[in-house]
């Protein structure tokens, strides 16, 4: 399958450095996510424990400042503010005193919706995300798949077209990963602009549900030794691989190839810990 | 049979039926133990009654109950309105130095610090009030504080993803989202404050209530009239406990859905 492309990238992280406490955590990190003609854009941001990925995931949601370098939104390039992108963090927390409908019209409202818009926007994505039954329900009463579909409708009526997924398929069974992937190539093709990046440690459930893996890691020193600093290491274009958006991708014996690549990569990016 | 295994099984959910008379069997357990009582000493339920009919009629129980009713009332209200504010200002780095010495005031003794009370706001009413609000505060104030400073730093990230400003943060996480916890605070805080009523009005007896009248009787020893005295306070606190159960239900329906025992 061949993607075309719009000239101007949805989002641009150009030199992205960040010291925490003493400790280089991101070092001069520089990708960007290129707009698919006719449908969204789903990024599998992955790499090992403990390498900066959630600070990372921070900045790309403008939760956190960094030292240096900006993160760029859209074709026109304006930096990331923050409630610009949509983020569905790891546990889904939600308003607990709302029910689910409160929770998504608050958020539209809060992005300059009348009570109305915010209604019909609302009942809308809840029906597309098959939780509106569970529209006057408390947060408290929904299982953790109806949570992780509510975060994302309330964070959709905020944030338009951009969504981080912080590990989405932690702690979930293979058929509920498929579930996940499904959901998430629903919303990729909702819009042309949707840009999802997925922040994972499961390298085949980013295959299945990404058009492009980003690798981050530790560079090498001449002598070996791993440099402080994390940057996106590798990235794997899958639409030119032919192993995107496809329901049977992960059949494939190309997809097994891909799988075995990237998790030898992925050993090679952070010093082992001591046992 | 099944019932009884039920009831010594760990973690096992009854009924709201069972649980009542599981209630009612424990209470008519305690009276049998207190009537049967070998302490002479220990006055007997019906001694109690006639007591009880006594300070009612005679010594104007009624009146002094709600006198100290109403002064818990008005403690207790000032109290959380003071320890709401303390918690919440924790929010600005500036007040944080302040909140902390506040919650160690609890280790102060009231009796010790009464007569500073007296210089502040006088004698009479204000004193009693000023010293419950004040021994309620410094608690309750500790737990508020304690409950706003374990927010998990991913609420307030997550608040802000939904374009909320840093003050609109403050309200819906620090205000809003510890509402319900904030009430059960409320509700021991309330209940502390209710025995430390007799004490108070022990230390300002000018203005009578519910503790001048159990000092009076504990004076010359009529244990039929303390009993009496004692069991109207337990009661009192229990009515306001449950009350107060009530207003966090109401006003907090969501806070309970998943725990497995919800309390009265």
């Amino acid at each position: 399958m061949i993607a075309t492309y719009h000239p101007a990238p949805v989002l641009r992280v150009e030199q992205v450095s960040l010291t925490l406490g003493g400790n280089v955590i991101l070092r001069d990190v520089s990708c960007m996510i290129r707009d698919i003609v006719g449908r969204g854009q789903v990024v599998g941001l992955l790499g090992p424990s403990g390498i900066g990925k959630t600070q990372f995931f921070r900045i790309l949601a403008g939760l956190q400042q960094p030292n240096t370098g900006r993160v760029l939104l859209n074709a026109a390039g304006t930096p990331v503010r923050v409630g610009e992108v949509g983020v569905v963090m790891q546990h889904y927390p939600l308003f607990a005193d709302r029910t689910v409908l409160q929770n998504c019209m608050d958020a539209g409202r809060r992005a300059g919706m009348d009570r109305a818009a915010a209604a019909t926007r609302a009942t809308e994505l809840l029906t597309k995300l098959a939780v509106a039954d569970r529209a006057e329900y408390y947060p408290a009463l929904l299982s953790g798949g109806q949570r992780q579909r509510v975060a994302i409708a309330q964070q959709l009526m905020c944030s338009q077209y951009f969504l981080l997924m912080d590990e989405p398929f932690s702690g979930l069974d293979p058929e509920a990963v498929d579930t996940v992937c499904e959901l998430i190539h629903d919303i990729a093709g909702m819009h042309e602009l949707n840009t999802i990046v997925v922040v994972t440690h499961d390298i085949r459930a980013a295959m299945k549900v990404a058009d492009e893996l980003w690798l981050m890691g530790l560079d090498r020193a001449a002598d070996g030794a791993f440099v402080p600093g994390a940057r996106v290491q590798t990235t794997y274009d899958l639409v030119a691989r032919n192993l995107a958006w496809a329901p049977d991708v992960s059949r494939r014996p190309e997809f097994d190839a891909l799988y075995h690549e990237v998790r030898e990569r992925f050993r090679t990016l952070k010093p082992k810990p001591i046992t | 049979m099944q019932l009884l295994r039920a009831a010594f099984s760990p973690n096992r959910t009854l009924s709201a039926r069972v649980m009542f008379l599981f209630a009612i069997a424990w209470a008519v357990s305690g009276c049998l133990i207190w009537i049967a009582s070998p302490f002479a000493v220990l006055p007997g339920p019906g001694a109690v009654l006639r007591a009880f009919g006594y300070l009612w009629m005679h010594q104007g129980m009624s009146r002094e109950l709600w006198a100290s009713f109403s002064l818990s009332v008005q403690a207790v209200a000032i109290a959380f309105g003071c320890s709401l504010l303390i918690a919440y200002a924790t929010v600005l780095p500036i007040f944080r130095p302040f909140t902390a010495v506040v919650s160690k005031l609890r280790f102060l003794g009231l009796i010790g610090i009464s007569f500073v009370f007296m210089l502040i706001v006088g004698g009479g009413r204000w004193l009693q009030v000023s010293l419950v609000a004040f021994g309620i505060t410094v608690f309750l104030g500790t737990s508020l504080i304690t409950i706003v400073q374990s927010i998990p730093s991913d609420r307030f990230d997550y608040a802000r993803t939904l374009r909320m400003g840093e003050w609109r943060v403050v309200w819906e996480v620090v205000v809003r989202g510890t509402r319900d916890q904030a009430l059960s605070a409320l509700r021991e805080s309330a209940a502390i404050g209710w025995v430390m009523i007799t004490m108070v009005e022990g230390i300002v007896r000018s203005e009578g209530g519910i503790g001048v009248l159990l000092l009076n009787e504990n004076k010359y020893s009529h244990f039929d009239r303390i009993f009496a005295i004692q069991i109207s306070i337990f009661l009192v606190g229990i009515a306001q406990d449950y009350g107060l159960g009530l207003l966090r239900r109401w006003l907090c329906p969501y806070a309970d859905l998943t725990t497995e025992r919800r309390g009265a």
